[in-house]
């Protein structure tokens, strides 16, 4: 990925710097723009390699890692972009997945104080809970606690304990599940089953991808949701679910799934792998300087329609401000943020903090 | 620009994942655009289509005023200030990818990023694909590449060779 796709070379040097926090699709792309825009860019990641989730969560069948490293190492001998990785910017406390993986920590608001502007690119590294009984297992992870540790394994960076794993369920239907049960099923385990509590047709995944795993020797179980875990002296053994029925549609437009009383049953399993949704973790978790009041209550920055924190000099793109999303989104978000910054520093029109 | 020999673009559906990054950097520099989009075929599966650039491209001969050209590179354009945005292209084109611009009332399409290129760059698509799904270049290297690739899917080689 070249994602300083719009030059050759970066134009006579600017005085302006600019952070970007999170080395993912959306603060890569920024930091692509911002060079070929003459700026000079320092980029915190938490994780020690950059990429974000194209490094250390999606297959490697999906994006080969060279295709993510040789732009990130272009950004950084071409264009003098300074990575400073295994890097947590934070204001205030929070601990979110990964994070065991970062050897430092910046504060965010110094870098507000340091830089011309700061682009908050964090993504959404935390996953929902199950919230049900037996939830807190030891062999009961996330799809991304799941992934991100096959993906650490084989960039060396240890772990890997959660591969091997023989039978394995999986309790979701969007991609992160899909790409948890493919991994399963790619590293060994005899029977992945992937349960989710619609059906196929609504699947955030897409039916197309439900399919090709079922072809690939997925045991798909739809109209089911997890009641508890089943757990013998800690560990898991497997779940036990509750048929579901399809009612009239929810807020979300898709039809709600309604219990069917005294239908529960079990699957056995030695991994449990929640992929019900992640949410977005931005740098900050306190008040911070009054940026606090610019995260709403699912975690979302809430920057204004030029994707700045009002009144402010921080920016922000991608996961961390939509949701989830697909790469393109990211790195749409990040190129319109970027230009932003841009503006805004080309016009001089900072207000002062 | 600089006559590099002709180009070929080839989009590796096998490899495509659908993340929409093509249309996404095609649509920033190009504000007619985007000149490749995708669409949902089946079952949620979207996948990207744009022009071919076509060796014998019908839209070129069915263009009346000559506004439909070929670069030196082989990419297929429209010289707006020639374009009476007639459409004829769009009738001959067997894929459907000429579009009428409101904004400048003329037949838009993908140039293969013209001004990318004239700078010594990459087309935004092929630059930007985090999968390497579109592959470019001269069309030998092209067709090399894309059959080294079925070759792979066709014969899978274990670890031990």
């Amino acid at each position: 990925m070249r994602f300083a796709f719009m030059c050759r070379e970066r134009p006579g040097a600017s005085h302006h710097r600019v952070a970007v926090v999170g080395a993912g699709p959306a603060g890569l792309s920024a930091t692509g723009y911002l060079v070929c825009r003459g700026f000079e860019v320092d980029v915190y990641e938490k994780l020690p390699i950059p990429g974000g989730m194209m490094t250390f969560a999606i297959p490697r069948h999906r994006i080969p890692l060279d295709s993510v490293m040789e732009g990130v190492e272009e950004l950084r001998d071409k264009f003098g972009v300074k990575f400073f990785t295994s890097t947590k910017v934070v204001c205030g406390e929070r601990r979110d997945e990964g994070d065991d993986l970062a050897a430092s920590s910046a504060d965010l608001l110094k870098l507000v104080e340091d830089y011309d502007a700061v682009l908050i690119a964090t993504g959404t590294w935390r996953s929902r809970r199950l919230g049900i009984p037996g939830d807190d297992a030891k062999n009961v992870v996330s799809a991304l606690e799941f992934l991100l540790d096959l993906h650490r394994e084989e960039l060396g960076l240890g772990s890997g304990h959660l591969r091997g794993f023989k039978r394995v369920v999986v309790i979701g239907g969007g991609l992160s599940a899909i790409d948890a049960a493919e991994e399963s099923l790619l590293n060994g385990a005899s029977e992945v089953h992937l349960v989710y509590r619609r059906t196929i047709r609504e699947a955030p995944a897409g039916e197309y991808e439900v399919r090709r795993l079922i072809r690939l020797g997925v045991n798909w179980v739809e109209l089911a949701a997890p009641q508890s875990i089943v757990v013998e002296n800690g560990v898991a053994r497997g779940a036990v679910f509750q048929r579901m029925k399809l009612g009239e549609p929810d807020e979300t437009g898709r039809p709600r799934p309604i219990p069917i009383p005294g239908s529960e049953f079990e699957i056995e399993a030695d991994l449990v792998v929640s992929a019900i949704g992640e949410i977005p973790t931005p740098p900050i978790a306190s008040e911070c300087g009054g940026l606090g009041k610019y995260v709403g209550r699912d975690g979302r920055i809430l920057a204004d329609r030029s994707l700045r924190v009002s009144g402010t000099n921080v920016f922000a793109a991608g996961d961390v401000v939509t949701g989830p999303s697909r790469i393109g989104q990211a790195v749409r978000q990040g190129l319109q943020a970027a230009r932003e910054v841009d503006r805004a520093l080309s016009l001089k029109v900072l207000v002062a903090r | 620009m600089p006559d590099l020999g002709t180009l070929l673009r080839v989009i590796d559906y096998s490899k495509c994942m659908g993340c929409e990054t093509c249309e996404v950097v095609c649509e920033f520099l190009h504000e007619q655009g985007p000149y490749i989009r995708l669409y949902e075929l089946w079952g949620g599966v979207k996948r990207p289509i744009s022009c071919f650039h076509c060796s014998k491209a019908p839209c070129i001969e069915a263009c009346p005023t000559g506004a439909m050209r070929r670069d030196s590179q082989g990419a297929v354009y429209v010289e707006l200030s020639r374009c009476i945005g007639c459409m004829a292209c769009l009738y001959a084109c067997p894929f459907g990818i000429p579009e009428l611009s409101e904004v400048t009332k003329t037949s838009v399409k993908c140039d293969l990023c013209r001004s990318l290129r004239s700078g010594g760059l990459t087309p935004a698509c092929v630059a930007m694909c985090p999968s390497r799904a579109i592959v470019l270049g001269p069309p030998r290297a092209v067709g090399d590449e894309v059959k080294r690739r079925a070759l792979a899917r066709v014969v899978q080689l274990g670890e031990s060779g």
